[in-house]
């Protein structure tokens, strides 16, 4: 199966997309942890630096409910904590140690998950620093182990240019007990288990493809586990729901089998100068092994895809959630009249550029393409929305400060996706404005 | 293209420091950002998520419009020059129409630029936010609405109330409630009704010859009504007066700068719907609204009416500025509503508003100003109720 380009639900063709090759990227000398690009997270640390950690020792822990730890993804000594604005923890990175010693948890083979109960799963999970991997489906934070989900979602395929599909990471039959025995835990704590896959991705194993519930076509941002859950839920009661990523699930599964913490990670690289592949590397790696696009100036490195990744750099390291690395072009060159060339080659979802005419995927780039203006009420953000919000008129809300009817338009459906913020014409920055207010409305709620 | 592109970076940079904060022209500073980007598409990078954006922005939206007003652009200014040469007793050849078109329309539209970037820069400068777009479209539609005998002061004055109580006094571009365009056309059309309505205003004849006027230019297809017709000969009467309906279609008759010709009007119009610009909901639940108002209107005549019940109503569609309006005014974005079914009823209300205006109303002969605007006024309604409609429908979060 080949790729010749993103499927995104506007219309727009991204060149760069990955050969479904597979290889190793070179063994890291640090890894790091990075609590602030966990959604809510306020994070308390319980190493300091100089301090030795093995694979799965506890590093930090939420200051809300200190139940949730976060666990070290290497051996070896911390080297540096990395902080922030407002003293936010950016990284907390660790020299690997050439003997990668891990913490041990007691195993729980598919065989002995039968008689557990939710409660005893939910301890094993929060105490191994693995839990942090389901999140809540509405704020996209680390799951609430307090509440019991309507549903969780396992997202086999994310088509957020560019992450790797599911038989990139499930290829061995050990990489496939694994998957299944983590679904088996799901299963343990929600009776509702989904698992939603992008329509034309294959597996690659018949077993794991009974599992899927939910076939989403039409692209980006339609297989996202939030869009699938707003789509497929009835009632009010449905809104809480969890979501794993399906990486994280073979995860879970490698943790309940071996007790060790799991660090594997398989990675898509894109871009710019860099060949495109999946590499297999470890969580928190640094992103310079995954990728070497030569000269740096003029380059914007993306962690966690086109629409939902972070800006970053090759000493930066990966997320606890990211498996994707974007290296796109950063010009900063005023283009001459800009506005009014013809466009072949102009990646957009509009009408207007003749590159609606053209058959060939196109290279993005990290230019605005404009610069703020009013919102004319275009409606183009409507268009794009995949959770039927309006958002020119929740912006608006949100800006007059009425956010109980911001909240009556949907807002808490919002799945920030980016496309509104992606199709403006007037620059407005919509999605990262339903995201602070969602966040700033949890924050209070508490 | 180098030579020049690096030659013009020069023009740029020199004086770039008497316009910034602080600089000694630096209240200008809006100006030379708007002419700067015009020339050198601004490249800032993204700061937040998504970190990609799309190649389409407000400046190619609205030059998109501009585009699509060519036909009608040009059309009326060789029209202009046409009626204006046929009432001379010229010859009235291509070319020459032309140029003499040329001569009547281009101060029109180059005072309405003037003047209203003149307030645009005002407000931009005190409010401190970059010049919008939207004026482009503006400063253009609105001489096309005009007659070409327009004296140019009340052009000046009719573009001034458009920009400064039609758009800033609500807060600029986007919170306007009424186009700008119409504002200031409906202005003139009040203020200064001598000039803006009556047979002589449609033809900018030369006054050497002006003594022809009465024997070429008769009553605007419209306001053929005034002529008393019989029950059942509207088209009769329209066809005497050199109005059959290709005329019509064509444009070739006296009348506003852009909007006689309904063929241009459909030109553009298709271009902004296939450029996904305007909302083809809005122009089709006008052609719709139009049309259902006429047939009923049909129903309704008998000798006891006045005539234009018994018109047929295709030539409702051809005749007028409802074309014009239709296509370039009722799109507009930021007065329409910005929901899908709302739009289908603004533009059908806007058809039937417009046909109800110049049937039953003898005082109005053109009904499409009125009604576009008329309808700017209920767009918001429309629009909060769709919204409520479609947040019934959610699933509320507790």
């Amino acid at each position: 199966m080949k790729h010749t380009s993103a499927q995104i639900s506007c219309g727009l063709k991204i060149a760069g997309c990955p050969e479904n090759a597979v290889d190793s990227a070179p063994e890291p000398k640090t890894v790091a942890s990075a609590p602030e690009r966990i959604a809510l997270l306020k994070a308390r640390l319980l190493k300091s630096k100089g301090d030795r950690v093995n694979i799965g020792t506890p590093l930090y822990e939420d200051k809300q409910n200190t139940d949730i730890l976060f666990a070290a993804p290497g051996a070896g000594t911390i080297e540096d904590i990395v902080y922030g604005p407002r003293r936010v923890i950016r990284e907390i990175v660790i020299r690997l140690d050439k003997e990668q010693t891990a913490e041990a948890f007691t195993p729980y083979p598919a065989e002995k998950l039968a008689g557990i109960t939710p409660g005893a799963l939910t301890e094993i999970l929060l105490k191994s620093g693995v839990w942090p991997l389901l999140r809540d489906i509405v704020y996209r934070k680390v799951a609430d182990p307090g509440q019991s989900p309507a549903a969780i979602w396992v997202a086999a395929t994310n088509q957020d240019p560019f992450h790797p599909p599911p038989d990139t990471w499930l290829q061995s039959p050990q990489d496939r007990r694994f998957f299944q025995t983590g679904i088996k835990a799901l299963e343990i704590l929600s009776s509702r288990v989904f698992v939603c896959c992008a329509a034309d991705t294959g597996t690659g194993d018949a077993q794991i493809e009974n599992r899927i519930t939910h076939r989403v076509l039409r692209g980006y941002p339609f297989d996202d586990p939030a869009v699938v859950h707003y789509h497929v839920k009835t009632r009010p009661e449905d809104n809480h729901a969890w979501f794993v990523n399906g990486q994280d699930v073979r995860l879970i599964g490698e943790f309940l089998e071996t007790g060790r913490f799991p660090v594997r990670r398989t990675v898509a690289v894109s871009g710019q100068n860099v060949p495109g592949r999946y590499r297999h590397t470890r969580m928190g790696a640094p992103l310079g092994i995954l990728a070497d696009p030569g000269e740096d100036s003029g380059r914007r490195w993306i962690a966690g895809g086109l629409f939902r990744g972070y800006s970053s750099g090759p000493d930066f390291h990966l997320g606890l959630y990211e498996t994707a690395v974007n290296i796109i072009e950063e010009s900063g060159k005023r283009e001459m009249l800009g506005f009014m060339r013809p466009g072949w080659n102009k990646p957009t979802c509009s009408k207007t550029f003749l590159s609606v005419f053209n058959p060939r995927p196109l290279a993005v780039d990290a230019d605005m393409h404009g610069s703020g203006r009013a919102c004319v009420n275009c409606g183009s953000c409507t268009r794009a929305c995949p959770v039927d919000i309006l958002p020119q008129f929740t912006y608006k809300c949100i800006r007059a400060g009425e956010i109980e009817e911001a909240l009556s338009h949907g807002m808490l459906d919002c799945v920030e996706c980016g496309l509104c913020s992606y199709v403006c014409p007037s620059k407005i920055e919509l999605c990262q404005t339903f995201q602070e207010t969602k966040q700033a409305y949890f924050r209070q709620r508490i | 293209m180098g030579w020049m592109e690096k030659n013009l970076r020069k023009l740029f940079d020199a004086p770039r420091k008497h316009f910034e904060p602080g600089g000694r022209l630096g209240k200008l500073g809006p100006l030379f950002e708007a002419i700067e980007d015009v020339f050198f598409f601004p490249a800032e990078a993204t700061q937040h998520r998504p970190l990609v954006r799309d190649s389409l922005d407000l400046k190619r939206f609205m030059s998109s419009v501009l585009v699509a007003l060519i036909p009608p652009l040009l059309f009326g200014i060789y029209n202009t020059g046409y009626q204006s040469r046929l009432a001379s007793e010229m010859s009235a050849a291509f070319m020459p129409s032309f140029m003499t078109g040329l001569g009547i329309v281009l101060p029109i539209i180059l005072v309405s630029y003037a003047v209203g970037l003149f307030w645009e820069l005002l407000f931009a400068a005190i409010r401190k936010h970059p010049i919008s777009e939207g004026f482009l479209v503006t400063g253009l539609l609105f001489p096309l609405t005009l007659p070409p005998t327009i004296p140019l002061w009340q052009v000046a004055a009719g573009i001034t109330f458009g920009v400064v109580i039609g758009k800033e006094v609500f807060g600029g571009t986007g919170r306007n409630l009424f186009n700008p365009a119409l504002t200031a056309r409906a202005f003139v059309f009040f203020a200064y009704p001598a000039q803006m309505s009556g047979d002589p205003v449609w033809v900018a004849v030369k006054q050497k010859a002006s003594q022809a006027v009465d024997a070429v230019t008769g009553p605007t297809p419209l306001a053929v009504t005034e002529l008393q017709a019989p029950f059942n000969s509207i088209q009769e009467m329209l066809t005497d007066q050199g109005y059959t309906f290709s005329t019509l279609f064509w444009g070739h008759y006296p009348g506003t700068i852009g909007g006689t010709s309904a063929l241009c009007s459909l030109l553009g119009a298709l271009l902004l719907i296939i450029l996904g610009i305007a909302s083809y909901r809005t122009i089709l639940g006008a052609v719709a609204g139009l049309l259902a108002t006429g047939f009923l209107l049909n129903l309704a005549a008998s000798p006891g009416t006045l005539p234009w019940f018994s018109v047929n109503p295709f030539y409702h569609l051809v005749a007028g500025g409802f074309a014009f309006g239709a296509a370039y005014m009722a799109t507009d974005p930021v007065t329409a509503p910005g929901t899908d079914r709302a739009k289908w009823i603004y533009g059908f209300l806007i058809g039937a508003l417009t046909v109800l205006i110049r049937v039953v109303n003898p005082a109005f002969p053109e009904g499409v100003m009125l009604a576009i605007l008329f309808m700017n006024m209920f767009a918001p309604l429309l629009e909060y109720t769709e919204i409520r409609l479609r947040v019934k429908k959610r699933i509320p979060h507790v």
